[in-house]
């Protein structure tokens, strides 16, 4: 009975939804990169959208960041609704792959912003085959965090320019039976964006490589990636914690939270959560410390958002894609999401981006021949599982399980054709 | 009589049967099927057959070994049921006889089964974490340790932590079934026994256990199954690592498909998982099913 | 002897009580802290300052009420439903006399459970995203009994099987048919294990996180276990606050669980016929 009168009611609702806002177009938007905070963020935005555009409503769709990407690939797949999908550096070539997304080169061409979009963004959009399929809504790049009160402690106040200072200097600060150490290693997830900053940097090729390696040029057999890697397991075994093996973010974070490692490789997404555990006082963030050969290697990770090729509503996604993407918009997205914005007129626009703690990024992204821009192979088929490999090989070597050599060997045959 | 009786069975079973076909069986045909395809999130629109690539790609695996991810499946499965088991059983003799508060004691010991095993996980990882940790502060002033045990970052100790939190979880099912299935022992054949002179031991097994053998049955073949079905904990804890010491079956089923964006060889796991099963259920359903008469 | 015996028990007792409560004690303490002093060393048992701040966030960014009330809308329901169907199915799996249809029917409840679930979301998600059921909280019921039904089959059978059919053959001499047999005789002779089979269906369905993931979209439809996954991002655990939202999704599992125990325990039935 109750049943009946339900449907009745969704009847109609419908007949008069449809009878009163004829004209209203409801949007679906799917993010990927879900949290609690950046949702809410984009709740606001969004209700700042809709008022300025009465005849639009946003549904926003926010799954768990662990299965987003899963959630995203499944929903393209099956022409689920969806106007405004959320594309990571992970996944764009995936979707591209799959026909799913529109070609944005006749938007780009029409709009202002891509005027002033930094080139670390116009190189993120443009990232397969050369062709704007997302619009970049942050950037994420790597410096050096440091805990300046406990470093003052130990009685260092120079900053570490070099790989080598900075193993050195935590070496000299470890102290296993006061718990303390000096850098907050990455054991799990994206190790390779760590251990490469040590490897990669010391081959003096990789200058004038496209990649950091692919399967076209790679440095693994080279001596000097043996010689950073060296550098890099000399970090672990003295100067981390044996724990760091299995660390993560998190880990990472509360390591460098509690000041037991002072040193910390991040991207500028740590701020906020830094500031709100610790405080902003008692923190620097400097650039990355260099190579023997005078540079190290940023490679910029991003996340944008597209447009589903089978959407019904193409234009007024790109229309609200183009706000949210503006300069003002998105230096407030990333202003309290907390990674870098996509404009360069941002960084002299709005003060948080001046702020002590950015400066160091700022200057990263302007020195690009010391601090050379360079990403991985998004596009290849060996990339997707290239993590899972490299993080249980580093696993391996660091409990002793394999030496050096050999995981060299074999990932010079992974990269292989 | 009888006759009409077994299609009257027949036909109530009808819902049970029709929604497993629709929601569960016709699934899994599909989920199989992709074990033979090329089949990965690169390119959807390509997934021809290829027969058993998948699973030869699998089982000569270089970088995660396949005879090492079956051996953690079975010391995983083996020692978790073993001790879930045991000490289910145990806590269910000691709640047999009614005390005062017991209701409220069952509640809070039993809670345990009421978390999702990913928050289990989490919440293990961070007792066994190895700068905070309750595990360690334990230890450690205890004087049993003289520093942090790395218990997630050693591969000695990963599948032991990870086994711990696994029996934490498993207790309470246990307990649970076989204290339901206990009450319902009746008081006579206890009361026989005493007066035959049995002592507690001898009434339990020869009494007790060989009564409620069809729940001890059933609960274990389902426990095992969904042991080595739900990695949650070990996905919580440590995504299989450190160095491949904690990844079982499930787990690198998981990890093929999230990480490595192949349901190919992800579903290639899944069929070894569900044949290793299947013929488990098998041998042991026989094996104990053999002795009762009125099955 | 009887004292140590005694002695012995309430120990034993006591220990599997701390063993059992201790890591919840951890988790509250924890959700009771704030973010600063969650990662201290050496660790602090009891927070210096006790604060809510973790719940208060909890209710105010996230829409964790709508949440709640979704999850105790799909739980109670599918539990309902699971229940009401292997009460039936475990009633015709226990009293099927031939041999070989009782195996096959067995193996197929059996088989069930020998699935990864994970291998049926993609197939499961196709299937439904073509008659448009996804994002759709009856639907997810729906997929949920079937999920619990085998399960719950094999429970049912179980208890049943302990219940002699002599009883059944009694009420039906009397004039009963078969369906109120099992209502009036079956039915209340199991009541504890049927308090058991609802409350792990329960406790399954409200914690299940990746069908409800896959199959629900809209924010209006998530249910709890989604919610406290997405503490958990690319910045890592929040820690406060998925504690406070462990604790407060454990509250229900517990009340039902509560509520079950006084069934199984008061121990309505010997399950015996009283010679």
């Amino acid at each position: 009975m109750s049943k009946r009168i339900i449907v009745m009611l969704i009847a109609l609702t419908l007949l008069f939804s449809v009878g009163v806002s004829a004209n209203t177009i409801t949007l679906n938007v799917l993010e990927v990169m879900t949290s609690p905070e950046r949702t809410a963020l984009l709740w606001d935005l969004i209700a700042k959208y809709e008022e300025l555009n009465p005849h639009i409503n946003i549904n926003l769709i926010s799954p768990p960041y662990e299965q987003s990407d899963q959630k995203a690939t499944l929903m393209l797949n099956t022409n689920q609704a969806l106007d405004v999908v959320e594309i990571r550096d992970y996944t764009v070539k995936q979707f591209v792959n799959n026909k799913k997304l529109t070609d944005l080169t006749p938007y780009f061409n029409e709009w202002a912003g891509a005027d002033t979009l930094s080139p670390v963004a116009m190189a993120s959009a443009t990232i397969v085959d050369e062709t704007p399929y997302l619009v970049p809504q942050a950037i994420f790049i790597k410096a050096l965090y440091v805990r300046t009160d406990i470093l003052a402690e130990h009685g260092i106040t120079k900053m570490p320019e070099t790989m080598e200072e900075l193993v050195e200097i935590s070496a000299a600060i470890t102290d296993p039976a006061k718990n303390q150490f000096g850098f907050a290693w990455r054991g799990r997830g994206a190790t390779m964006k760590f251990s490469d900053l040590f490897a990669a940097v010391y081959v003096k090729d990789l200058a004038d490589a496209e990649y950091i390696y692919s399967e076209d040029e790679k440095f693994f057999l080279d001596p000097g990636f043996k010689e950073g890697m060296e550098l890099y397991v000399k970090l672990y075994k003295e100067g981390t914690p044996p724990d760091g093996v299995n660390w993560g973010f998190n880990e990472q974070i509360n390591g460098f939270v509690s000041g037991t490692t002072p040193f910390l490789i991040q991207d500028p997404d740590a701020i906020p959560l830094i500031d709100s555990l610790l405080g902003p006082d008692k923190y620097e963030v400097i650039p990355l410390p260099v190579g023997p050969h005078g540079f190290t290697v940023i490679d910029y990770g991003f996340t944008g958002m597209g447009i589903p090729s089978y959407s019904n509503h193409k234009e007024e996604a790109w229309d609200f894609i183009q706000w949210i993407s503006s300069v003002e918009q998105n230096g407030y997205f990333n202003e309290h999401w907390g990674p870098l914005p996509v404009h360069s007129t941002t960084f002299e626009l709005n003060e948080h981006f001046q702020g002590r703690h950015y400066e160091a990024y700022s200057y990263e992204m302007a020195n690009p021949d010391v601090f050379l821009l360079k990403t991985y192979p998004l596009a290849s088929e060996k990339w997707p599982g290239w993590g899972m490999i490299h993080e249980t090989d580093m696993q391996s070597l660091l409990l002793n399980r394999m030496d050096l050599d050999t995981m060299l060997q074999k990932w010079d045959k992974y990269w292989t054709k | 009589m009888r006759q009409r009786s077994g299609r009257y069975f027949f036909l109530i079973m009808i819902p049970a049967l029709v929604l497993l076909a629709l929601f569960i069986y016709y699934p899994i045909i599909e989920g199989t099927l992709i074990g033979f395809q090329r089949y990965t999130l690169f390119d959807m629109s390509n997934t021809p057959f290829i027969g058993f690539d998948n699973f030869r790609a699998i089982f000569s695996d270089i970088n995660f070994s396949f005879a090492q991810i079956l051996l953690n499946t079975l010391v995983w499965v083996a020692v978790s049921l073993l001790f879930q088991f045991v000490l289910g059983f145990v806590l269910a003799l000691l709640m047999q006889k009614p005390f005062r508060g017991r209701g409220i004691y069952s509640s809070l010991v039993f809670y345990p089964w009421a978390l999702s095993g990913f928050a289990i996980g989490l919440v293990w990882a961070w007792i066994f974490n190895g700068q905070f940790g309750l595990a360690n502060d334990v230890l450690l002033r205890l004087g049993l340790a003289s520093s942090p045990i790395g218990f997630l970052s050693d591969p000695r100790y990963a599948m032991i932590s990870v086994i711990i939190a696994n029996i934490w979880y498993g207790i309470p099912f246990f307990a649970i079934m076989l204290l339901a299935a206990l009450q319902s022992v009746p008081s006579q054949l206890m009361e026989a026994g005493k007066i035959d002179g049995a002592g507690p031991v001898r009434r339990l097994f020869s009494i007790t256990i060989p009564y409620i053998k069809p729940t001890i049955v059933s609960t274990l073949l389902l426990r095992t199954m969904w042991i080595m079905n739900f990695p949650d904990i070990i996905y919580a804890m440590t995504g299989g690592g450190p160095a491949n010491s904690t990844n079982i079956l499930a787990m690198q089923m998981i990890n093929k498909i999230l990480k490595f964006y192949d349901y190919g060889q992800g579903s290639a796991f899944g069929i070894v998982i569900m044949v290793l099963l299947f013929t488990y259920a098998v041998v042991f359903l026989r094996l104990t099913s053999d002795k009762e008469e009125t099955v | 002897m009887k004292v140590i015996q005694r002695v012995i028990r309430v120990v034993l007792l006591a220990l599997f009580l701390v063993l059992s409560l201790g890591p919840l004690y951890w988790v509250i303490v924890t959700s009771l802290k704030g973010g600063q002093e969650i990662y201290t060393f050496p660790i602090r048992y009891w927070p210096s300052q006790v604060t809510f701040e973790n719940y208060q966030y909890l209710f105010r960014i996230s829409d964790f009420s709508t949440y709640f009330q979704n999850s105790l809308k799909v739980s109670l329901a599918a539990s309902a439903g699971a229940l009401l169907i292997s009460l039936f199915s475990g009633y015709a799996l226990s009293r099927i006399r031939r041999r070989k249809p009782k195996m096959v029917l067995l193996l197929v409840m059996y088989f069930t459970q020998i699935i990864p679930t994970y291998m049926l979301m993609s197939p499961l998600f196709i299937s439904l995203a073509k008659i448009g059921m996804t994002d759709s909280l009856m639907a997810i019921t729906v997929v949920y009994v079937s999920t619990m039904i085998a399960f719950s089959t094999i429970m049912a059978k179980s208890f049943f099987d302990r219940i002699p059919e002599a009883l059944e053959e009694a009420a039906l001499i009397d004039g009963c048919n078969r369906t109120q047999t099992i209502f009036k005789v079956i039915f209340p002779l199991s009541l504890p294990g049927l308090a058991a089979i609802f409350s792990f269906a329960f406790v399954n369905i409200w914690n299940e996180l990746f069908l409800a993931v896959m199959l629900l979209s809209s924010n209006h439809n998530m249910t709890v276990p989604v919610a406290l996954n997405s503490f958990i991002s690319k910045a890592g655990v929040n820690w406060g606050v998925l504690s406070a939202g462990i604790v407060v999704a454990l509250l229900p599992t517990m009340v039902v669980f509560a509520f079950a125990q006084k069934y199984i325990i008061l121990g309505l039935t010997e399950g015996g016929v009283k010679e």
